[in-house]
């Protein structure tokens, strides 16, 4: 049993790993053979013991591949080699080969036990690409909302104050080349803070000054990386569902501190606040259609990279304002700025 | 009592800069000013102000008092150390993004186990460097307040956990660049003056040493500790309840608590074991402890050098830099402010060994620089420079802990143990409380030997790991888990044991006492033996790759 167990684990990689000798080893030990092969549709990969002749294995090799079935052949000395096809996903991928004694049925149960353990290196390999994939999901979702909002600020003012428009459409620019620029999925949190900038310049033109707002950054986190479009959309969120519907003016406060190995970046705004039964459901994602674009999003990614205990805080009640702290580790492996 | 208010104003000072002091911005347009990095001078004197330790002002002067001239040394280790970090550590480090060494070797090795042991290093680092720098505390909060020593060393205690729960790290960068100032002025003003205010005949005199040293006046002497000495002359003492006592010539063995009055022109006792003041050890340039000067001297400088290297709060300050280049530049910055600070100490022990030497009797040289003022210059003007200069020494002692104490919470909290927030607080009441109770019997141990004591360990530990790890693709896990901790456990147990048990003397107490020599290159060799031995990851090419590449 632990030797088909560490089979699994050296051919984890697939047919190209680094465990695929040590993987033809073991076999040759489980089927007792005298020489064991694996190899891919281009040839033997790896091979264990005195091998047959290359023109024997080649044609062995042809013959299965051609017909997708076993094939075996005598060996002038009394031995026999035998090949089976090893299918991933229903699909050759390769082929084992034996030479020796062993029975077929024995080689045969082999090759099934190795086409699993590729079977599940590649299923492995996709469940990576999908959480790839779905992360890059979740950050195009966010930019259509802000691009609807930027133009439509902008096109109020092309009229009455088309210097201010001009100026608010160059930022808006930045912006765009900042959001769809193709680069990693991290940015440094200074780059985080411009982008956000921008936005709070569309934004102010809409409130038409109504709008306070205080930033505090200690110098010590604006290096650090941490995922792209974080810190905007809470801002976005604070704005639309906080202020927008508040009497008077706002106040909104981004602050941001080195908590011992931690960064802390905190989002503040004043405005009328929220039930904390909403904020639960907006972060499970359950919350209204309209609203649970923004918070989650950025709860689940922050989640993906960084695991389960570095989610979104929010603290609020209704009428008291809301404060939203991203807490994130200064350094994660593989978090890197590009 | 204006000492105590001068260090309470420090205090209170740093605090608001803490929490309040980083940039504020009002309008978007201040946003760009807010989201700029901070300046490479600023980022200089941050490092600098963390760096300078309550070591470095009070255990400097005084082991010039007591040990003579080669102690400069020390001072030109401490700051030769960022010579190395320039060339070797600090623009890779910064690329790698790493923010602490645990940080470094999970991004080089890829372990989480290889990061729990580093995790352990940097406590056994943290915990030696704390200790002094409590034991420093306490000798100022007590010698300024009249309270028993351990009152001051608990007190120090609570001062540092309690600033760090108010925030008062929150922008770590602007709370040491003031602090910087702060040690630079009032240890570095109240020097000048002195120097000015001494006399020619005093400064003469500390720059020509004669033998033996006479007490400049009737000086009262207190044994806070007890102390054998030996006397070539029989003296009239006073004792504290008025009648004379005539000490014979000889050895004397003198009990804690013990106050006699010696008068005026009396020759200095000498404490066994010590170098005589004045004399040819005490004024070679070179480290006189044990009997091997040259070696001792060589073995001192190599550890506080690579030890530097080492240091965890030191690395994390290069993450504030924005790129590699200006991390280098701030090293650089860092060697020119520490070379300008490192006069002063120099001053106190020299001025100190005449004004000062009964210090050497019942082993309170740490407090030189503290208790020189008063003497120097009599009435008020003595008992300001005096509150200046505890508050300057309350001012390193704060900033180095809190820095020390937070890199140990977070080592215990994110390395050791994956925690959130509340553990962070808990880790840093956790290693407060334990710093406190290891510095209450630390009051008869040189400040300096316990400084040195952790950057030995530093230096055979992760100045190897940062080293290897930069320069050399081979670097496997097993042999930088095994240089580890063949590393910790050889320089932390040699140390250990010359400071608590009783050595073989010879070159045996030499090589435990100074173990940097044979601790470094053994660590070095036991990393890269046992990496020749190993396969190293396939991602080392490309994240040694990514260290230098601009």
């Amino acid at each position: 049993m632990r030797q088909v167990h560490a089979l699994g684990v050296d051919l984890q990689d697939g047919l190209h790993g680094r465990g695929v000798p040590a993987a033809a080893r073991r076999l040759r030990q489980l089927l007792g053979a005298d020489c064991a092969i694996l190899a891919d549709l281009d040839g033997p990969v790896a091979s264990h013991g005195p091998s047959p002749s290359s023109d024997e294995v080649e044609s062995l090799l042809a013959q299965v591949f051609e017909y997708g079935a076993s094939a075996r052949t005598r060996l002038p000395d009394g031995g026999a080699v035998c090949a089976v096809p090893l299918n991933v996903a229903d699909e050759i991928a390769g082929a084992l080969v034996a030479s020796g004694r062993p029975a077929e049925a024995d080689v045969e149960a082999a090759a099934s036990l190795v086409s699993d353990c590729l079977d599940h290196a590649a299923l492995r390999r996709t469940r990576d690409r999908i959480a790839a994939a779905d992360l890059r999901t979740l950050r195009a979702q966010i930019s259509p909302h802000f691009v609807h909002n930027a133009l439509a600020v902008i096109a109020a003012l092309v009229r009455t104050d088309p210097d201010r428009a001009r100026q608010l459409l160059s930022d808006f620019a930045d912006y765009l080349r900042y959001g769809f620029a193709e680069r990693g999925d991290y940015a440094t949190v200074a780059d985080e803070l411009e982008a956000t900038q921008t936005y709070l310049e569309l934004q102010r033109a809409r409130f038409q000054d109504r709008l306070d707002i205080t930033v505090r950054m200690a110098p010590e986190v604006l290096p650090v990386a941490i995922p792209f479009l974080v810190v905007q959309p809470i801002v976005e969120n604070a704005i639309r569902h906080g202020l927008e519907r508040k009497e008077g003016a706002g106040h909104i406060s981004v602050s941001g501190f080195g908590e011992g190995p931690l960064c802390v970046i905190e989002i503040e705004d004043d405005g009328i606040g929220m039930h904390p039964d909403l904020a639960r459901s907006l972060l499970a994602g359950t919350g209204p259609e309209s609203r649970s674009v923004g918070l989650a999003n950025v709860d689940q990614r922050l989640r993906t990279v960084y695991g389960p205990e570095y989610g979104l805080v929010i603290e609020t009640a209704l009428g008291e304002g809301t404060k939203v702290t991203v807490r994130v580790p200064r350094f994660t492996r593989g978090v890197v700025a590009q | 009592m204006t000492a105590v208010l001068a260090i309470g104003l420090v205090l209170a000072t740093s605090l608001i800069v803490g929490v309040y002091g980083v940039r504020a911005a009002r309008s978007t347009s201040d946003f760009l000013v807010a989201s700029r990095r901070v300046s490479p001078t600023w980022n200089a004197m941050a490092i600098a102000g963390e760096y300078l330790s309550a070591a470095s002002i009070l255990g400097l002067a005084g082991l010039l008092l007591k040990n003579g001239l080669g102690t400069m040394w020390y001072a030109v280790g401490f700051t030769a150390g960022y010579v190395a970090v320039v060339a070797l550590v600090a623009g890779p480090m910064r690329r790698s993004g790493a923010f602490t060494v645990p940080d470094f070797a999970e991004y080089r090795l890829g372990a989480p186990r290889l990061r729990k042991l580093c995790g352990l290093v940097v406590l056994v680092i943290m915990l030696l460097y704390l200790v002094p720098q409590f034991k420093g505390a306490g000798v100022v909060l007590s010698l300024v307040s009249g309270t028993p020593y351990w009152v001051g060393v608990v007190l120090a205690g609570l001062v540092v956990s309690g600033s760090i729960a108010a925030g008062g790290m929150r922008s770590a960068t602007y709370v040491q660049a003031f602090h910087y100032v702060v040690k630079l002025a009032f240890i570095g003003g109240p020097a000048l003056f002195l120097v000015v205010t001494a006399g020619v005949e005093t400064r003469a005199e500390a720059l020509h040493p004669e033998w033996g040293t006479h007490f400049p006046d009737t000086t009262p002497v207190e044994f806070t500790v007890g102390t054998r000495f030996a006397l070539d002359e029989p003296v009239e003492v006073t004792e504290r309840d008025g009648g004379t006592l005539e000490l014979a010539e000889g050895e004397h063995t003198v009990p804690a608590g013990t106050e006699y009055v010696f008068p005026e022109g009396a020759a200095v006792p000498e404490p066994e074991g010590l170098p005589e003041l004045g004399g040819r050890a005490w004024s070679t340039p070179l480290l006189h402890v044990g009997g091997y000067p040259l070696f001792e001297t060589w073995s001192t400088l190599l550890a506080i050098t690579a030890g530097c290297m080492g240091l965890p709060h030191v690395i994390m300050r290069f993450h504030t830099s924005p790129t590699a280049r200006i991390a280098r530049r701030v090293a650089v910055g860092v060697i020119a402010l520490l070379g300008l600070f490192y006069v002063f100490p120099a001053v106190y022990g020299l001025l100190g060994r005449v004004l000062t030497p009964h210090l050497v009797l019942f082993q309170g040289t740490d407090t030189v620089a503290v208790v020189l003022p008063a003497q120097a210059v009599p009435g008020s003007v003595g008992t300001v420079l005096t509150a200046l200069v505890a508050a300057g020494a309350f001012g390193a002692f704060l900033s180095t802990s809190s820095g020390l104490l937070l890199a140990l919470a977070g080592g215990l909290s994110h390395d050791l143990f994956q925690g959130s927030v509340p553990r962070l607080r808990l880790a840093v009441a956790v290693g407060a409380c334990v710093a406190v109770l290891l510095a209450l019997p630390a009051q008869r141990i040189d400040i300096n030997v316990l400084v040195v004591w952790a950057f030995t360990v530093a230096a055979s530990t992760f100045c190897p790991l940062l080293v290897l790890g930069i320069w050399w693709r081979r670097l496997t896990l097993p042999g930088a888990a095994a240089g580890l901790t063949v590393g910790a456990v050889t320089a932390t147990g040699a140390v250990g044991w010359s400071i608590l048990l009783p050595t073989p003397g010879g070159w045996g107490s030499v090589l435990l006492a100074q173990p940097a020599a044979w601790t470094i290159p053994l660590a070095f060799a036991t990393m890269m033996t046992v990496s020749w031995l190993t396969r190293p990851p396939d991602w080392a090419e490309h994240a040694v790759l990514r260290l230098h590449s601009p």
